[in-house]
């Protein structure tokens, strides 16, 4: 079924009632060649380039609840390439890159609405480092504007830029980043992978490993023994607990992240803005919603809530930032687990396991990565060499000194 | 979160500053000859397990002291808490 | 000729004081400040015959008051004796531990209610995230105050003290005065 004007013109005049569902819902099969573990955004697009640039058969994604369930449905669907360090860049830009071609790829509407990305600027220090960040991004083939404050102000003139303690004095800009539908992401690859026979196996969840000889020889599953040749796992927050099952404890810790979205409101936020000064990030979704949030709640959990600390400390950010939204209403609040790792940096990789591959790592920031995360894991199961840009994201990296640390915070995953 | 603080009864949790997995308390020996590895598990690698966890919190906003807190990782239930130096001494004293 | 005038922490000639209904605040420009910290196996002495509270608590005798501020740990307060050197004196009654002089590391705050304890658990409702219940006359704690790390003293029913950073004494005053002028505002 592939989803044109003139289909959807067709459709309206017949009642809407020639539509399938996007998937099919199939029984696992005794074994597979490549199983993916987490039928989030990464796992799914791994399955999707697997099947479809790498042309694998016998694909399956194994998901605990229903697809997309996770992290790839609770974040704040924000893209961009922004990042300082060389290990990192080239691969938010290849993944960005990506995003610009995605609909048409896997012909589905995800909504990737390139709207541009503002971090403020609000110090001088921090100026340096943004012009620093902006140079980074430019060689590595992004986009990137240091604005000034009056230029900042142009384009978003609600912000309270004489706060007495963080005036704005500027701002980085870049225009390609934005927001994309976060679970049309996920369907969008979940119905991409399926039209190319990969199996989306859901209330499927991995209990643990069959490893023979330092070989994984398949998974146990609450519906039975999967046998596989390779598996990834890809499992976001629970990345500690399933590994645990192969034996192995991780340069990883999970963590709360909280979202707020507000009640629908007149369009008000042309892009997404981050303010410089404390935690609090803002944009606004086409139905209007407020869509914002602030740091992670910072203590080791598995709990999908927040607490009340963090909320207040998000409200401040937002009241300190653009005093209007202190007139908007909360409609929701809601929590994730971020899988923190040691550097704030993602891993994709081999495990010590013969067929046993790694992704995860990915903190915050995994939803703009997931077509370059899900395009690299596939490449590496498939041909056992990490993507070009992703040859830095080594499990071991921590062990052999490099470290890819953007904030320069150290092994101390709740300040990353 | 209310954390027991063992000398000052309930605190509120936003006191504290959190480190991370009380067995940062074991520091390994600088001298052994297995050292590069005990660091690189000390320094990077964690249990990180869904439940019942042990972890470092300092109560910043209060009297300074290192707590050792039990808490529930699934749940935010917190189990208990003791002075992390009450804990150093008694595992000191049982090495000896 | 220069002309060299102390100032109070807030920047006035003199110690600020301001009243809101039954509040009233006042800067404690006069307060003299040390800490007081036992070294390892030194017994507890007893300075200028105070006996030193336990945790979460203050004590005063004749001149001087103390509260806990951590294991080991305390802080001694000398009423109007800022210019003095306060410290010299506490290290002589304190011998054998370490005695730091605290005076212009900190701003003082004195809270007084004309009308019991009600307008003081108020306040501190608003401000600071601490039992009242747990928090009568005679205890003391550190705790956050709008971000600030304060100490909050007890000092009786009706009266409640504040001890700040003195380099955010500003914002300590403006979190107190705000705070204070709300409570005082006719509800609607
Ligand atoms: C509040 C919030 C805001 C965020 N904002 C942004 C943002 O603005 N920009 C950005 O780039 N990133 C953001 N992120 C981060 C991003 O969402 C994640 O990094 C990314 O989604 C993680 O990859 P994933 O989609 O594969 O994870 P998930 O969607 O969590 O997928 C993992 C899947 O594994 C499944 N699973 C777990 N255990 C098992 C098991 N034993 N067996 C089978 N399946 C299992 C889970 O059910 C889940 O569906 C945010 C995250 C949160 C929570």
């Amino acid at each position: 079924m592939k989803f044109s004007g003139l289909r959807v013109f067709t459709e309206a005049l017949r009642g809407h009632k020639g539509w399938k569902p996007l998937w099919r819902d199939p029984d696992p099969q005794p074994a597979y060649d490549y199983v993916i573990v987490g039928g989030g955004g990464h796992g799914l697009a791994t399955a999707y380039y697997l099947a479809t640039t790498f042309r694998k058969a016998k694909v399956a994604v194994l998901e605990k609840g229903w697809l997309g369930s996770g992290n790839i449905g609770r974040n704040t669907t924000i893209i961009r390439s922004n990042y300082l360090l060389p290990d990192n860049e080239p691969f938010y830009e290849f993944s960005m890159k990506l995003w610009e071609g995605l609909e048409q790829e896997f012909n589905f509407n995800a909504m990737v609405s390139q709207r541009g990305i503002v971090n403020l600027i609000h110090t001088d220090a921090q100026r340096d480092a943004y012009r620093r960040r902006g140079n980074a991004m430019l060689l590595a083939g992004a986009d990137a504007e240091l604005l000034d404050r009056e230029q900042v102000r142009v384009m978003i003139p609600f912000l309270n830029f004489d706060n007495a303690r963080f005036p704005i004095k500027g701002g980085l800009l870049q225009r390609r980043a934005g927001t994309a539908r976060h679970d049309g992401v996920a369907w969008g690859y979940a119905r991409g992978a399926d039209m190319v026979g990969v199996d989306l196996i859901q209330n499927c969840e991995v209990t643990g490993f069959r490893i023979e000889n330092g070989r994984v020889k398949g998974l146990e599953t609450t519906r039975g023994h999967i046998g596989a040749g390779k598996v990834g796992v890809a499992v976001a927050g629970s990345t500690g607990r399933v590994m645990a099952g192969a034996g192995m404890r991780l340069p990883i810790e999970s963590h709360v992240l909280q979202a707020f979205v507000s009640e629908g409101l007149k369009p008000t936020i042309p892009g997404v803005i981050t303010f410089g000064a404390g935690h609090f990030y803002v944009s606004q979704s086409d139905k209007g919603g407020l869509v914002f949030g602030g740091d992670i709640d910072g203590y080791n959990s598995y709990a999908q809530r927040g607490n009340l600390p963090v909320v207040e400390d998000v409200a401040e950010g937002g009241m300190a930032l653009m005093p209007m939204i202190g007139r908007a209403r909360l409609l929701r609040i809601w929590g994730g687990i971020m899988d923190m790792s040691m550097d704030g940096s993602p891993i994709i990789d081999r495990t010590p396991v013969d067929g046993l591959y790694l992704n995860a790592g990915w903190c915050y920031g995994g939803f703009k990565a997931t077509p370059a995360s899900g395009y690299a894991f596939a490449h590496l199961l498939a041909t056992d060499t990490p993507h070009d840009t992703a040859r830095a994201y080594r499990l071991d990296r921590f062990q052999r000194g490099y470290v890819i640390d953007e904030k320069g915070v150290g092994a101390q995953p709740n300040l990353h | 979160m209310l954390i027991p603080h063992p000398l000052l009864g309930p605190r509120d949790a936003q006191e504290f500053t959190y480190l991370g997995d009380a067995a940062l308390l074991n520091r390994p020996d600088g001298m052994a000859a297995d050292a590069q590895a005990a660091f690189n598990d000390y320094v990077y690698l964690r249990d990180n397990p869904a439940g019942v966890h042990r972890e470092l919190w300092f109560h910043e906003q209060g009297d300074r002291s290192w707590v050792v807190v039990t808490r529930n990782t699934v749940t935010h239930e917190i189990l208990g808490a003791e002075l992390a130096r009450d804990v150093a001494l008694a595992a000191k004293a049982g090495a000896a | 000729m220069s002309d060299l005038k102390p100032l109070t922490a807030l920047g006035d000639a003199s110690a600020r004081t301001v009243t809101h209904g039954v509040l009233t605040l006042k800067e404690n420009n006069a307060l003299a400040l040390v800490s007081l910290a036992l070294r390892r196996d030194s017994p507890e002495p007893t300075p200028f015959g105070l006996g030193l509270p336990g945790p979460g608590l203050w004590a005063s005798s004749g001149s001087i008051a103390a509260l806990w501020t951590g294991p080991g740990q305390w802080l001694l307060e000398a009423p109007g004796r800022a210019e003095s050197d306060f410290a010299a004196e506490a290290a002589a009654a304190c011998p054998g531990c370490s005695v730091t002089e605290q005076t212009d590391g900190f701003a003082a705050f004195e809270v007084r209610s004309a009308a019991g304890e009600e307008p003081i658990l108020a306040l501190m409702a608003k401000l600071v995230n601490l039992d009242s219940a747990r928090f009568g006359p005679g205890t003391a704690t550190r705790t956050g105050l709008e971000h600030m790390s304060v100490f909050v003293i007890r000092r009786a029913a009706d009266r409640l003290a504040v001890i700040g950073m003195r380099s955010a004494a500003g914002t300590l005053w403006h979190a107190l005065e705000t705070t204070a002028a709300r409570l005082a505002e006719p509800r609607a």
